[in-house]
C-alpha cells in the first residue's frame, strides 16, 4: 500500500502517521484544472486500512455514487468504510440555509451536527478525525440567503475542532471566482486559517495528454505547540501531475515519464 | 479535419459496449457507468466522446452578438422530441411555446450524408486500424441515437403533437421560484434508481440571466437556482442545458456558474469580411461562428478529458446541416497542425485574443 | 530591537498617561503575527514572574487560537500555568464566540485562570468589563497594574464596526490599571482604513514585510503567497515607535521563522531601510515651467549647430575662419573684447564656440553611426 508515497504525500508529510492532526488544508483550483483529485487522494489516505482514522465528508458538489466509483478505482471502498463507522458521508446537495429561523442559522445547525459526529467518532483511541468539504463556494451559495459572514463563522467553528479534538480540516475552493475581487475576504480568511495551501492550475502552455497541470504546495506551518520536526515549515513545493483512474502521477517539471 | 482523440486506451475499451445498447432508444452507454444522450449535433457527440451524460448540467456562454447558442438549444430539443423524450423549455420571452416552431426537422440522412465523406478521409489518415471497427460500429448504431437536423425545415407536427412539453416563461414571475418548481416537478418524473432507465428528460433554459428578467439583478438567487438544478440533476435521468450571457453577470458569479457546469461550452461570432482571418482559415466563407469547449463532463471519474482542439468552427453543410470542424489554419508559422497547442485552438491566429475567453 | 518593544510593554506608561499600545501587522504572505505575539507573551510572562515588570499580571484575550495552544506554548518555554496561577488570566473568545455550542464541552478543566466567554464578539462593552474584571481579580483594586494581550482583532472587526473596536482598545488603554496593551491584525482582511485607524490609536507598530515584495505594488495578496518561493518565512521586521517628544523611531531587523518560533537578526545587507522617512524632507524645487516671455526669448536663440540657411554650404560659426572660406569677411575673434561688447550691447545671449583643431569637421546631417559595421 505504501509503495505509493508520492510527491504530494511527501509534501503533506504522509511518510509519518497522521501528519495532518490539528491542521487545516486548503485546496484551490480553477475552471481549467479541477483540484478534486487531491481530495480523492487524501480521502484514500485517511481511510487507509493501516489506521483507524475517520472521515466526515460534506458533499456539496457530487453525490455519493460519484465518490464511491472514483475511490473504488483508487482501491478504497467507501461503502465498507461507511458500515465500519469510519466514514460519515453528509449529502449536502440540497442543503438550504434559510431553514433555520429560530435565531440559529442553518450553518450553525450544520456545525452542531458535525460536532456531534466528531464526539461520537472520537471514542476510538488514537483516532484522528478529518472533516472534508468538497466545495466551499457551493456552501457559500447555499448560505448566502442568510449572510455570507455565517460561512466564515462556520469556518471559525470548524477551526475550533482542530484545537479541541485535534481534527484535520480539508476544504476545496475555486480561486478564480475571487480573482476579480479586490479583497476577497472569504478566500483570504480561508488562506489565513490554513496551515497548508495546495493550488492546482493548468500549465502555462495549456493542457496536454501527459501533463494535466501543476500543483503548488505552500506549507505555512503555523507555529505549533507540539514540537514537531522543523523540516516541513515554510516550504513551497511545485510539481506537475497526471491524473489516472487508479492514481495520480507526480513529477518535477520536465521529468514526465511518458 | 481531425477526429479528436478524446480518450485514453482504457477509456475506449469501455465505450465499445456501444453495441449492446440499452433497451430504449436514444441512449448510449458511456464509460464509468454513465449513459449518454445525443446533443443533436453528430460532430458534437463525437467530440464530447458520445454526447451529454445523463445527470449532467451543460452551460453555454452566449455571445451577445451571435445567436449560435440557439442552434445548440434547437438541436438538443429536437433530438429529444424525435426520440420521444419529455422536454422542459424556459426562456425570457412572453410566449416560449412559439420557439418550438423554429425547431429543426431531422434530415433524410440516406441521400445526403453531409459529413460522412469528410470524416472518412480524416479517419483513414489518423485512426489506427483497430479503431475503425469502433467507428463503423458507431455509424451502424447511430441512427436511433442521433439524427442530422435540417436547420431550414421546421420540425414536423408529429414530433410535437401530444408530446409532454412544458414551456415556462422566465418573465412571468419576479423570482425564480416558478421555474424552480417546474424543474423540480419535471425532474421527479425521472428518478435515478438501479440500473434500468425508464425514460429521460431534457431541460433547456435559454438566456438564463437575461436582463429582461426581473430577478436578473439578484445574482445570489440565480446561483442558488443553478446549484439546486445541478443537485437535482445528479440524481435524475435527465440533462439540462442552460445558456447565459456571461457579460450580464459579475465576473465572480460568471466563474461560479462555469464551475457548476459539468460540460461548459461557449459560442462566438466570427467577424465578417475579415481579410486576415480569411487568409488564416480555410473555409472562412462557410464559417458562421466558433464553438469553444472548455470543460467536458467527468462523472464518476477523476480523469480530465483532454481534447486535442478546443475551438471548432460552426458551419452549415449544404446550408442545412450543422457541422463542427477543427480550425484548419493555413500553415503560416510552421504550425503543422499535429502538435497540441499550435493546432486547432487558434492560438496561432492573430484573433486569439478575441476568441479565447 | 524586538527587545525594545518588549521593554516598552513591560515598563508600561507613566502614571496618568495612556498605556503604550502595539499593533502587530501581518499579511497573507507573511502570516507570522502569531509568532511575534507568542514571543512577546513568553517574555512578558517571565518578567512578570521574575517581578521585573511594572505590571503584575497579564490578561490574554484569545480569538484566533484556543487557550490551550498558548498554555502549551508557555509550557514549552518553561512557564507553567496552573489553574491557580495568580499572574495570568486567559479569556477564551475562541471556542464559542457566537454561542453556537449548546452544551459546554467536557474535558476542559476550567480554573480561575481560564475564563470562557460566549457571544463575546458583538458585545464589546461586556468584553471590556470582562477584561477589567479579570485583571482586578488578579492584582486587586489598588494601583497595581496589569498588561492586556489580544491575539487577533480580525474576528472582532468582522463582527463589530471599526469605531466600536477602536473604542474598546482606547478604553482599555486609558484604564488606570492597564499598564500596556498589544494586539495583532492581518491587514489583508480589512480595508486600509481599518489598518490606519488601528495604527492611529497605537503607540507602536510592528510590521512584517516579506522578502520579494510583489512586482506591481498591490497585487492580489493570494498570488503573492505563491510568488514568495523559498523566501517564505523570511523578511523584514519594521517597528515604528511614536516617542513622547514627538519623534518617530524607526527600526528594522530581519526575521526568519522556524519551528521554534520567530528569530530576529540585524539586517545583513547594507541597504537603507529608512527610505520612508526621506519623503518628509521637502524636495528642492526646480522650476521646469517657462513663462510666455521666457519661452519667446528661448525660441529666438539660434544655436550654432542649427543649419541656418538652406542651399548654402554649411557655415558654422566657431570663432575662427574655416578652412574653406578663409578669405571671406569672417572677423577673427580673439576672445575677450567682443564678448564683452556683445554682453554690454544687450543684444542677448550668444554661444561662443572654439573649434579645437582643424581636423574636426563642422556638424552635419550625417548619421554618426553610418560607418558602423554591425
Amino acid at each position: 500500500m505504501d509503495r505509493s508515497v508520492n510527491l504530494l504525500d511527501l509534501a503533506l508529510g504522509f511518510d509519518e502517521p497522521s501528519p495532518l492532526r490539528g491542521k487545516v488544508v486548503l485546496i484551490e483550483d480553477c475552471v481549467e484544472t479541477s483540484g478534486s483529485f487531491v481530495l480523492h487522494q487524501m480521502m484514500k489516505r485517511v481511510l487507509s486500512p493501516h489506521s483507524s482514522d475517520a472521515l466526515i465528508f460534506l458533499a456539496f458538489a457530487r453525490p455519493f455514487s460519484h465518490y464511491d466509483r472514483v475511490l473504488r478505482k483508487l482501491g478504497c471502498n467507501l461503502s465498507t468504510q461507511k458500515t465500519n463507522n469510519r466514514l460519515v458521508f453528509v449529502d449536502m446537495l440540497m442543503m438550504k440555509c434559510s431553514d433555520g429561523d429560530d435565531n440559529v442559522s442553518g450553518v450553525a445547525k450544520l456545525f452542531r451536527e458535525i460536532q456531534g459526529t466528531v464526539r461520537k467518532l472520537g471514542n476510538v483511541t488514537n483516532r484522528n478525525i478529518t472533516v472534508m468539504v468538497d466545495d466551499m463556494s457551493l456552501l457559500e451559495i447555499a448560505a448566502t440567503n442568510s449572510n455570507s459572514d455565517h460561512v466564515l463563522d462556520f469556518l471559525h467553528y470548524c477551526h475550533t475542532l482542530t484545537c479541541e479534538s485535534n481534527c484535520s480540516l480539508v476544504t476545496l475552493n475555486h480561486e478564480d471566482i475571487y480573482s476579480s475581487m479586490e479583497r476577497p475576504a472569504y478566500l483570504l480568511q480561508m488562506v489565513c486559517l490554513a496551515d497548508i495551501v495546495i493550488k492546482a492550475e493548468p500549465l502555462a502552455s495549456g493542457l496536454a495528454n501527459d501533463v494535466h497541470g501543476q500543483l503548488t504546495v505552500v506549507n505555512k506551518g503555523m507555529i505549533s505547540s507540539k514540537s514537531g520536526k522543523g523540516s516541513s515549515r515554510n516550504k513551497l513545493q511545485n510539481f506537475q501531475f497526471r491524473i489516472k483512474e487508479n492514481g495520480i502521477e507526480y513529477f518535477y517539471p520536465g521529468c514526465s515519464r511518458s | 479535419m481531425a477526429a479528436p482523440n478524446v480518450r485514453t486506451s482504457s477509456f475506449s475499451r469501455n465505450i465499445s459496449v456501444v453495441s449492446s445498447s440499452p433497451q430504449i432508444p436514444g441512449l448510449k452507454c458511456g464509460p464509468n457507468g454513465t449513459t449518454f444522450i445525443s446533443t443533436g449535433i453528430r460532430d458534437l457527440d463525437r467530440i464530447l466522446g458520445g454526447g451529454y451524460p445523463l445527470g449532467s448540467l451543460v452551460m453555454v456562454m452566449e455571445d451577445p452578438e451571435a445567436p449560435h447558442h440557439m442552434d445548440l438549444l434547437r438541436t438538443f430539443m429536437s433530438q429529444g422530441l424525435v426520440n420521444s423524450q419529455p422536454l422542459l423549455y424556459a426562456s425570457p420571452s412572453k410566449d416560449p411555446r412559439g420557439f418550438l416552431g423554429t425547431l429543426p426537422n431531422p434530415g433524410s440522412s440516406k441521400e445526403d450524408k453531409p459529413i460522412a465523406p469528410d470524416l472518412d478521409q480524416g479517419e483513414s489518415l489518423r485512426i489506427a486500424w483497430q479503431y475503425r471497427k469502433y467507428m463503423e460500429n458507431q455509424k451502424s448504431s447511430i441512427d436511433d441515437y442521433s439524427n442530422d437536423f435540417d436547420m431550414r425545415k421546421p420540425l414536423e407536427r408529429q414530433f410535437l403533437a401530444g408530446r409532454p412539453i412544458d414551456c415556462v416563461s422566465l418573465l412571468d414571475s419576479s423570482d425564480l421560484s416558478v421555474a424552480q418548481d417546474h424543474c423540480a416537478t419535471f425532474l421527479t418524473k425521472f428518478p435515478r434508481n438501479s440500473s434500468n432507465i425508464a425514460s429521460i428528460g431534457r431541460i433547456a433554459i435559454q438566456s438564463f440571466c437575461s436582463p429582461l428578467c426581473e430577478y436578473s439583478d439578484k445574482e445570489s438567487e440565480m446561483l442558488s437556482f443553478i446549484r439546486l438544478l445541478k443537485s437535482m440533476l445528479m440524481v435524475s435521468n435527465a440533462v439540462a442545458i442552460v445558456t447565459f450571457p456571461p457579460s450580464m453577470l459579475s465576473p465572480s458569479s460568471s466563474t461560479r456558474l462555469q464551475h457548476m457546469a459539468d460540460t461548459l461550452l461557449s459560442v462566438k461570432a466570427i467577424p465578417d469580411g475579415d481579410k486576415e482571418l480569411e487568409k488564416l482559415l480555410t473555409g472562412y466563407k462557410d464559417i458562421n461562428g466558433f464553438l469553444n469547449i472548455h470543460k467536458v463532463a467527468r462523472i464518476n471519474t477523476q480523469v480530465p478529458v483532454i481534447l486535442e482542439a478546443k475551438t471548432f468552427s460552426m458551419s452549415l453543410k449544404k446550408r442545412r446541416f450543422l457541422a463542427l470542424e477543427c480550425l484548419n489554419q493555413a500553415p503560416v508559422d510552421g504550425s503543422s497542425g499535429t502538435s497540441y497547442g499550435t493546432s486547432g485552438s487558434c492560438s496561432g491566429s492573430s484573433k486569439s485574443g478575441a476568441l479565447d475567453f | 530591537m524586538a527587545d525594545s518593544i518588549f521593554r516598552k510593554l513591560r515598563d508600561g506608561g507613566e502614571e496618568g498617561e495612556l498605556a503604550p499600545a502595539l499593533t502587530i501587522e501581518e499579511t497573507v504572505v507573511s502570516p507570522f503575527a502569531l509568532d511575534v505575539s507568542c514571543y512577546l507573551l513568553a517574555n512578558l510572562s517571565s518578567s512578570i514572574l521574575a517581578g521585573k515588570s511594572k505590571s503584575e499580571g497579564l490578561v490574554l484575550v484569545t480569538f484566533s487560537r484556543s487557550p490551550s495552544f498558548y498554555l502549551q506554548f508557555l509550557k514549552q518555554k518553561g512557564i507553567v500555568v496552573s489553574s491557580s496561577s495568580k499572574w495570568i488570566r486567559v479569556l477564551d473568545c475562541y471556542t464559542d464566540p457566537l454561542g453556537w455550542i449548546d452544551q459546554p464541552s467536557t474535558g476542559v478543566t476550567e480554573g480561575p485562570s481560564l475564563v470562557k466567554l460566549n457571544k463575546c464578539v458583538s458585545d464589546l462593552k461586556r468584553l471590556f468589563s470582562s477584561v477589567i474584571d479579570a485583571g482586578r481579580e488578579m492584582v486587586g483594586d489598588g494601583k497595581t497594574r496589569f498588561s492586556v494581550a489580544i491575539d487577533s482583532v480580525n474576528e472582532l472587526l468582522r463582527h463589530s464596526s471599526m469605531p466600536l473596536v477602536s473604542g474598546l482598545l482606547t478604553d482599555l488603554r486609558s484604564h488606570a490599571q492597564v499598564s500596556s496593551l498589544f494586539w495583532s491584525l492581518n491587514t489583508d482582511l480589512h480595508q486600509e482604513k481599518v489598518t490606519n485607524a488601528l495604527e492611529y490609536i497605537s503607540t507602536m507598530k510592528a510590521n512584517l514585510e516579506p522578502f520579494c515584495p510583489s512586482p506591481d505594488g498591490k497585487r492580489n495578496a493570494l498570488e503573492n503567497l505563491f510568488l514568495a518561493h523559498q523566501d517564505f518565512g523570511k523578511g523584514r521586521f519594521h517597528v515604528r515607535f511614536k516617542l513622547r517628544k514627538g519623534r518617530v523611531r524607526v527600526m528594522s531587523e530581519e526575521y526568519h521563522v522556524d519551528q521554534t518560533g520567530i528569530n530576529l537578526s540585524p539586517i545583513s545587507s547594507a541597504e537603507s531601510v529608512i527610505a520612508a522617512t526621506k519623503s518628509l524632507i521637502p524636495k528642492v524645487h526646480f522650476n521646469l515651467q517657462l513663462s510666455e516671455k521666457e519661452r519667446v526669448e528661448k525660441e529666438k536663440v539660434v544655436l550654432p549647430f542649427e543649419h541656418q540657411d538652406h542651399g548654402k554650404s554649411t557655415e558654422i560659426y566657431d570663432g575662427r575662419r574655416t578652412l574653406a572660406d578663409g578669405k571671406t569677411e569672417a572677423t577673427p575673434l580673439s576672445s575677450g573684447e567682443l564678448q564683452a561688447d556683445v554682453v554690454s550691447s544687450g543684444k542677448g545671449g550668444e554661444i561662443i564656440y572654439f573649434r579645437d583643431s582643424d581636423d574636426e569637421h563642422p556638424d552635419s546631417d550625417e548619421d554618426p553611426d553610418d560607418d558602423l559595421d554591425i
